[in-house]
């Protein structure tokens, strides 16, 4: 008897291999039998010829805080993340001794831009060590975490607050070796690193404050372990991006680890940016050093405010310099009608339509909320004037705190980043899960790999797709029990309609604690999510299960 | 597979100001003119950081100019 | 007598994407050996620049030593 069968499906297993035809059975979490399974099973999950998949894994997360107090990382385990690798960029919630947490908290909240009461209402501050903060993680996972400690909380427990400023002593390198280990041992899949990192007040992170040699000396440690490095590149600057895969190449190497470095985009302004430092990749691995660069899915928007000059107005001179004025001078300038009139004339004839129309309204702030998701051009049309008078309008209405969103202004290019994306030494990941709540949305990048780079760019086939972000991912990983779907494996599954799995629409949600905001994306085309067995989502709801662990 | 030439930096030691910098990797120029185009090749230094000018440990310090690429 | 290092020049300039959804600056510098480079400045930064070049367009930016660049920090 077994406890599930997931059947009538297209058994896509991680492996990148052809799908077929088949069922998944899964005993006490793991799986059990793939294939033509007879038998019988406690619940059957009838996939209805969709595709039966590995969990995906998600190996660039913040939900650090998050998942103290939602074990199932929402809505990342509604997209089909069965696995989330948190303690990104240096950040981790532990080894952290209670005098350094407001410090830890205000560098957290520059990343993640949580509310205060995320880190003061939401869940009880238990632990100090590694193994403490783990014990409080898996009090309630629905999602598996394999979960990074980060370089500046080892050097904040070793130094204090001299962590912030200055080199470390040999002895204290020892100490944060010896820390290191500790974490390692209570369950780290490894390190992560930052080399563009500030805290609230604009300050580096710790790990910046390091010499290579102490970065060094904590790789000795995850050689020890085999485990990873993750570090965060100058990545608007090739040059330096090139330098830092040269430094990681040259540690992985030394100590036999892999290393990962993320975010990589592309950029049409400067398109040589990631072929180079794809190039480069290729050449360190070619020496047999492991630099596995992370490339993220989705293209990046622009959004602002008329409450803060933006240069999205840059070819604009007259707005540049309206709204680079003191806010008292600009509500004045904003609401003079000769000085809008000439404004909206410099937008041209059509009244600024080509520019603006494409802005979308956001939402989650003064926005109206019956025009959030319109397009400027659309609430223009509504109010019966140019788009640009419409946008001073709108925003003088509402205190100019009206976002507006430039969709895909950035990192846009599909036939270019598909290539990419399916190169074997690409890494599919930076999803930033968990961070930037109130700037966009992190959830869904899976979603949109088989929506845009599968179906509609045909970059790559579903098969590749799933297995870069299961097989592929555990295999870079070290998660030797995750990503594919293979009798003795864990029973993590995703059941999706490949030809409806999407990213879904971007919306404003107040789910955080103190009624904070953040923009999400729910999920299209995903039916079923079993993590170790369990199903954990299923037809649009989240399941009481907990199944979710901290996986090594 | 040998590796192609990549533009040449260093790192800052321990308190290093960028006159020590550039007494140290560029030591036949003169000093001022040294400073300067280390500067001009480190903007996300010289400009970016906070406050400007601020040399940690772990910066990547390019000594020469970007190189032509094919 | 060893030589003087030349200058570093903006050739242009213009708006990009950033990580975090905000605009920023792309400036192209041609440094003293001839090659081109770009430098990615934040919103402020940028915005700092167009001031301190008097430019009311990215356009503006061309032909400004790199000096401006850090004066604008």
């Amino acid at each position: 008897m077994f406890d599930v069968i997931v059947k009538n499906g297209v058994v896509v297993d991680g492996s990148g291999s052809p799908g077929y035809r088949g069922d998944v059975a899964i005993k006490d979490g793991k799986i059990a039998a793939v294939g033509q399974v007879s038998g019988e099973a406690r619940t059957i999950v009838d996939a209805g010829g969709r595709v039966i998949a590995p969990g995906f894994i998600d190996p660039h997360t913040h939900f650090d805080v998050q998942l103290l107090w939602d074990g199932a990382a929402r809505p990342a385990l509604e997209h089909g993340i069965t696995c989330v690798v948190p303690g990104n960029c240096s950040l981790s919630l532990a080894p952290l001794k209670i005098a350094d947490r407001q410090r830890l908290i205000g560098m957290f909240q520059q990343i993640e831009e949580m509310p205060p009461e995320a880190f003061t209402t939401a869940f009880e501050w238990t632990w100090e060590d590694f193994a403490g903060y783990r014990e409080a993680l898996e009090k309630d996972l629905s999602i598996n975490v394999a979960p990074l400690v980060g370089h500046s909380v080892i050097r904040l427990w070793v130094m204090g607050p001299a962590a912030q400023e200055r080199a470390a002593t040999d002895a204290e390198i020892r100490a944060m070796q010896d820390l290191l280990r500790e974490c390692l041992e209570a369950g780290a899949v490894g390190l992560s690193t930052s080399f563009v990192d500030v805290d609230e007040n604009g300050r580096p992170v710790p790990s910046r404050f390091a010499q290579f040699e102490e970065l060094d000396a904590l790789c000795a440690v995850l050689g020890e372990f085999g485990r990873m490095l993750q570090c965060v590149p100058e990545f608007y600057a090739t040059d330096i991006t090139l330098a830092r895969i040269d430094q990681l190449a040259e540690l992985s190497l030394k100590h036999d680890i892999p290393t990962t470095f993320s975010p990589l985009f592309d950029t049409l302004a400067a398109p040589e940016n990631a072929e180079r430092a794809i190039a480069r990749v290729e050449e360190q691995f070619a020496r047999g050093a492991r630099v596995w660069p992370q490339m993220q899915t989705r293209p990046i928007d622009i959004s602002f405010s008329l409450l803060r000059p933006s240069l999205f107005f840059a070819r604009l001179p007259r707005w540049v310099r309206i709204l680079r004025q003191p806010l008292v001078d600009r509500l004045a300038a904003l609401r003079h009608p000769e000085t809008v009139a000439k404004m909206v004339a410099d937008l041209g004839p059509d009244g600024g339509e080509a520019m603006m129309g494409r802005l979308v309204a956001r939402g989650g702030d003064a926005c109206p909320a019956d025009l959030v998701g319109q397009s400027l051009s659309q609430i223009a049309k509504a109010r019966g004037q140019a788009p640009a008078l419409a946008l001073i309008e709108l925003s003088l209405e509402n205190g100019l705190d009206v976002s507006f969103l430039s969709a895909s202004a950035g990192h846009q290019s599909t036939d270019r980043i598909g290539p990419m994306l399916a190169h074997p030494l690409v890494h599919i990941g930076a999803s930033d899960g968990g961070a930037h709540l109130s700037s966009f949305s992190t959830y869904g990048d899976t979603g949109y790999l088989f929506s845009e780079f599968v179906r509609k760019a045909g970059a790559m086939t579903m098969e590749q797709a799933v297995a870069k972000i299961t097989s592929e991912t555990a295999d870079i990983w070290g998660l030797k029990d995750r990503g594919r779907l293979q009798p003795g494996l864990a029973a993590d599954i995703v059941v999706f309609d490949p030809d409806s799995i999407d990213r879904g629409e971007e919306r404003p949600a107040f789910d955080m604690p103190g009624d904070g905001m953040r923009y999400v994306r729910d999920a299209t085309g995903i039916d079923t999510v079993l993590v170790n067995g369990q199903i954990a989502y299923a037809k649009g709801e989240y399941t009481s299960a907990r199944a979710g662990v901290v996986c090594i | 597979m040998s590796l192609s030439r990549q533009r040449r930096f260093v790192t800052p030691g321990p308190d290093e100001t960028v006159e020590e910098l550039a007494r140290r990797a560029m030591p036949d120029q003169p000093l001022e003119g040294a400073v300067d185009a280390i500067k001009s090749w480190n903007l996300h230094v010289f400009v970016m950081r906070r406050p400007p000018g601020l040399m940690l440990g772990s910066d990547v310090i390019f000594v020469e100019p970007p190189l032509a690429h094919a | 007598m060893p030589e003087a290092v030349p200058e570093a020049v903006i050739v242009g300039a213009e708006i990009v994407a950033g990580h975090d959804g905000a605009a920023e600056l792309l400036v192209r510098l041609r440094h003293a050996n001839g090659v081109e480079s770009p430098v990615v400045l934040d919103e402020e930064t940028g915005l700092k620049l167009m001031a301190a070049c008097g430019a009311s367009h990215v356009d503006d930016l061309a032909g400004q030593s790199w000096r401006r660049i850090l004066e604008a920090s």
